[in-house]
């Protein structure tokens, strides 16, 4: 008995109470968003916050909606998401497949080019890429955020795939190989579906690198119709004033397409990332 | 597998270039006429659609659009916009954000069109003059802030204390006012590196006579005695203030007063937050200028008068913007154009202050009494760099670096003597005027 | 090419694999090319020249702005910032992520939950993560700081922006609290490569868990290791947004790491050549230092899967 006791006072400080913190450190600050979102506006910036809401009202959401374009935003933020992580797609599993599967000279070293795109500063190149935009006519358009997304997304995206295909075994390749597949169709056949679950997991980080990129957006787009959920939601802030209520209850609503999204497919990425492993 | 993706690229790509082309507009006889400003709270442009929309309407060859901007990234954006081409026709500005414009060379005097609206409505000088210089006037001027000292008279009234007049009363009132035990700080004063804190420090500089930035040859007078009483005091009330005003905007500072943490705070206007997050009671708002320094007469406070600049050369487009500003500045709209946003934008034309369409909106109605001593004390406003009939556009370098809160934040935390910070400020300063003229 | 070797049919020869190799990379370097090379160029012949505000016109003046940012006491100023940012975060953040990891790692019911929701603070938009933070660290409405002094933690409310050093931290944590699920993620996703049979065959000679994942488990994440390490160390140099939305670079330009210093020499201080010179010694630093890192840290002889 005093074992068993034991084993569960163990397990109980071991395991429950780090997942415990864990879980609050992460997901607290979003109970207090939400809940804000909801409280009167007095409640929210009263001098003794209220851990539980004393006062319910949806009036924020309504003004958001109906005075904003928020769901303008929305749609826009989506369509960037959907685009860079298509382009992504398209552009990093072929690189990754290269790099990983096939010897050529100099491949190690494109690798490690790519990576190292991520030294030169955001910044640094804001003003030229802005310059660059608008010989070619895509200032103001939901496409320059595609081609700035895809660029910061894609390099991680390529390193990503890497568990994938080093864990496909050669000797299916090649047995599909002996049996007269030509590349292309090992690759789809094959290989493809094999990679499915890492393809899943870059979908998914490029949607959210795109989904989260707040300072090209904030420049490059210059219409209202154009902008991004980030760049919206800044604007709520406003100069002089700052609505509380609806500064929340935007916050809230930017979040919420993500955790859907990572409701429904949340599984698949963090699986899809360790399902390189099995084998 | 790989043609295909190769295709889908291309295809992609290709497809990128058409998108370009794709609002390339129609009709001929249409003017059409983009002006951005920096009002982006939804409610705010929701009302400057409703005009435009009645102005279209009126004006079938005109069709006006707006495009909210962020003041925040309007100093890279507008430039940016400028070089490349895509510069709105129209665009919001305030004295310091003009000279900027200006050196990017797209901006339009307005001089008779200026003189024509001042005829028609009477124009206060004080807002035609930040924007007149080198020979021109280069904006049309269209509401006005200025900051006031916001209190709730019913901590006053408990605590036995008047509505102070002097610095000495000011600071026994906020030391009175303060109960840390209970949460409650005699003010709130900004140490953030913004324009908050540029603003609050000028109003303790007005304050103690320190004013002028410039001496009339455009030397800068900031390292004067004056403007170290101003830092010195300000630290003094500092002390009361809330332990995260170093990071404070505009907006933690009406919180903090509106929840009743602050008792007090300079602010342009607290009204609409008061009313709509707050206790709402006109009653219990009390609002007074800025207090003085002993050795001053009387109170001033920063103001800042917004206004509109014209970025076009095509005189059509001209025409037209100059139509849509008059359709503005009419007494029946300009009332309710100022009311985005009530109790906060002031009028600046004599017909304007008078004008039922601001007088009736319903706030504004139910803090009259408030507003006509915002009103009043804009009188006594000024904006430093502005001051005096000397402007000297490299003040928009010295007001971009926020120097006047940077000084600021020498004193109160990092502790330096203000008569060290001053001279520091003054040093940055003449630097940054240096970079201008380069 | 041992192994490929023995398969008739898929040596067309070393060419063709070559030739398709650079094919497949092709479009993804080209992309690079144009949004980070071309736009790299341009910035580099603006260092060269006196433009201040954009749009305006310069000369070229050579070395100048070389030599004006490299003689300026605050770019070195932002650029020790900017190593204590790299290195506080840098802890924090493999700190947090391997404590994760391992807790993940165990088995309890609902971890299939908390493996995907750990990550919410990552999917959320960096403007959200300040809204978040500012509000909850404020004292109108704040949290934090009630819950300091109601639980007896601090005897008064803490300033967490008031001073340069405090500020710095705050910011990190903040920063932090965004970025380490992600890494959890991709260090559990790897841990869970690690051969089970190495822990079992590591117990069985009597090692301690501390020395199971000293001997085991660090070694194999090594690979995983060097490119977050790599990527992980450039991502956060420069980061921008967080900083500049919580502090501006304050107080006292506290928190002015490089890239803040960047923004504020083009946008602030209307130097644009100057800023675009500092961002080309930050690029150059940072490519030194990839160099560096990729030289002495990349896994040795890493050729599993061939």
């Amino acid at each position: 008995m005093t074992g068993v006791n034991f084993y569960r006072v163990r397990r109980t400080l071991g395991v429950w109470i780090p997942v415990i913190v864990l879980m609050f450190v992460v997901i607290a600050p979003f109970y207090w968003i939400f809940t804000g979102s909801i409280k009167a506006p007095q409640e929210i910036i009263q001098r003794v916050p209220t851990l539980f809401p004393q006062s319910f009202t949806l009036q924020h959401y309504d003004k958001l909606f109906s005075s904003s374009d928020f769901p303008q935003y929305l749609l826009n933020s989506t369509i960037v998401a959907a685009l860079t992580m298509i382009v992504t797609l398209l552009l990093a599993t072929p690189a990754a497949y290269s790099l990983y599967r096939l010897r050529f000279p100099g491949r190690d070293l494109i690798f490690k080019v790519i990576l190292v795109t991520y030294a030169f500063p955001g910044i640094l190149l804001l003003i030229p890429l802005y310059t660059m935009l608008t010989h070619i006519h895509l200032v103001d358009t939901l496409w320059a955020l595609v081609i700035i997304n895809v660029t910061f997304a894609s390099p991680f995206a390529v390193w990503l795939m890497e568990a994938f295909f080093k864990a496909v075994p050669h000797e299916l390749e090649e047995a599909a190989a002996l049996d007269g597949a030509d590349r292309a169709t090992i690759l789809a056949r094959v290989m493809l579906p094999l990679i499915a679950p890492g393809l899943g997991s870059i979908a998914i980080y490029a949607f959210i690198t795109s989904w989260t990129e707040y300072m090209f957006a904030s420049v490059v787009i210059i219409s209202d119709v154009n902008r991004t959920v980030p760049v919206g939601l800044a604007g709520i802030i406003g100069q002089y004033q700052v609505d509380w209520g609806l500064l929340l209850a935007g916050a809230t609503i930017t979040t919420l397409p993500v955790l859907m999204l990572f409701a429904l497919v949340g599984r698949h990425f963090v699986e899809g990332l360790t399902a390189g492993a099995v084998k | 597998m790989r043609a295909k993706a190769g295709a889908f690229t291309i295809a992609l790509i290709i497809g990128m270039l058409f998108m370009a082309w794709g609002p390339v507009s129609a009709q001929e006889d249409v003017v059409e006429i983009v002006f951005w400003h920096m009002e982006q709270p939804p409610h705010r442009v929701e009302r400057i659609q409703q005009l435009i929309d009645e102005f279209n309407e009126a004006h079938p060859n005109i069709h006006v659009s707006q495009e909210p901007q962020n003041w925040a990234e309007i100093y890279a954006k507008a430039p940016a916009a400028v070089a490349a081409g895509n510069a709105p026709d129209l665009l919001f500005a305030i004295p310091d954000f003009t000279p900027i414009i200006r050196q990017v060379g797209a901006v339009q005097p307005v001089d008779d069109f200026v003189a024509e609206m001042d005829e028609a409505h009477g124009f206060f000088p004080s807002a035609v003059e930040p924007y007149t210089y080198d020979g021109h006037v280069w904006a049309v001027p269209l509401w006005n802030m200025a900051h006031s000292l916001w209190y709730h008279v019913d901590m006053f009234e408990e605590a036995g204390i008047e509505p102070p007049e002097t610095w000495d009363e000011w600071l026994a009132a906020v030391e009175a006012l303060t109960d840390e035990e209970a949460g409650v700080y005699g003010i709130g004063l900004p140490a953030n590196r913004h324009l908050y804190t540029d603003q609050t420090v000028y109003d303790f500089m007005i304050n103690a006579g320190a004013f002028e930035l410039y001496n009339e040859d455009g030397t800068l007078r900031f390292d004067n005695p004056d403007t170290v009483e101003a830092l010195d005091f300000y630290s003094q009330l500092y002390q009361y203030s809330p332990p995260d005003s170093p990071n404070w905007t505009w907006g933690e500072a009406e919180a903090c007063f509106v929840s009743r943490t602050c008792a007090m705070i300079l602010q342009f206007t607290v009204i609409k937050s008061y009313e709509d997050q707050g206790e709402g009671d006109p009653e219990n708002l009390g609002v007074i200028p800025i207090p003085h320094a002993a050795d001053l007469e009387e109170s001033g406070t920063i103001a800042y008068p917004n206004a509109v600049m014209l970025l076009t050369d095509d005189p059509d487009k001209q025409e037209a913007a100059y139509e849509w500003l008059r359709f503005l500045l009419e007494p029946e709209n300009y009332g309710r154009f100022l009311n985005m946003e009530p109790g906060l934008f002031l009028p600046v034309t004599e017909d304007g202050s008078e004008a039922e369409s601001y007088w009736s909106d319903p706030l504004v109605v139910e803090y009259e009494a408030q507003i006509r001593v915002m009103l009043e004390n804009s009188q006594n406003g000024m904006l430093f760099g502005f001051t005096g009939g000397n402007i000297f556009p490299s003040i928009a370098q010295i007001s971009a670096q926020n120097l006047l809160a940077q000084t600021l934040q020498r004193v109160v935390i990092d502790g330096e003597a203000p008569a060290d910070a001053v001279a520091w400020g003054q040093e940055q300063m003449i630097e940054a005027i240096e970079a201008a003229e380069e | 090419m041992r192994q490929t070797g023995k398969v008739k049919t898929m040596r067309t020869g070393w060419n063709s694999q070559a030739l398709l190799g650079y094919l497949l990379v092709a479009p993804l370097l080209l992309w690079l090319a144009g949004t980070i090379l071309y736009p790299l160029m341009a910035a580099i012949n603006l260092s060269f020249q006196n433009v201040g505000i954009i749009g305006t016109g310069g000369q070229y003046i050579g070395l100048e702005n070389y030599s004006k940012v490299l003689g300026s006491g605050k770019f070195w100023d932002a650029f020790k910032r900017s190593l204590v940012w790299v290195i506080g975060n840098g802890l924090f953040q493999t700190v947090a992520a391997f404590a994760t990891a391992l807790i993940l790692k165990q088995r309890f019911s609902g971890r299939g939950i908390a493996r995907v929701w750990v990550i919410l603070s990552w999917i959320v938009p960096t403007v959200v993560v300040v809204i978040i933070w500012r509000w909850m660290l404020g004292t109108s409405g704040g949290i934090v700081n009630y819950l300091l002094v109601a639980l007896g933690i601090t005897p008064e409310p803490v300033a967490f922006f008031g001073s340069p050093n405090t500020a710095m931290i705050s910011v990190m944590l903040i920063n932090s609290w965004r970025w380490f699920p992600l890494m959890a993620v991709i260090l559990l996703a790897s841990m869970q490569n690690i051969p089970q049979e190495l822990y079992e065959a590591a117990a069985v000679d009597g090692a301690s868990p501390f020395q199971r994942f000293l001997n085991v488990t660090l070694p194999g994440l090594q690979p995983v290791l060097f490119v977050m390490g790599l990527v992980g160390t450039l991502w956060s140099f420069n980061v921008f947004d967080v900083i500049w939305l919580l502090t501006g670079g304050g107080p006292s330009s506290g928190t002015t790491t490089l890239p803040v210093y960047i923004y504020e020499m083009a946008f602030k201080k209307y130097r644009l050549s100057r800023a675009a010179a500092a961002s080309v010694l930050v690029g150059l630093f940072l490519l030194l230092f990839a160099v560096l890192f990729i030289r002495f840290m990349a896994p040795k002889g890493e050729e599993e899967g061939e």
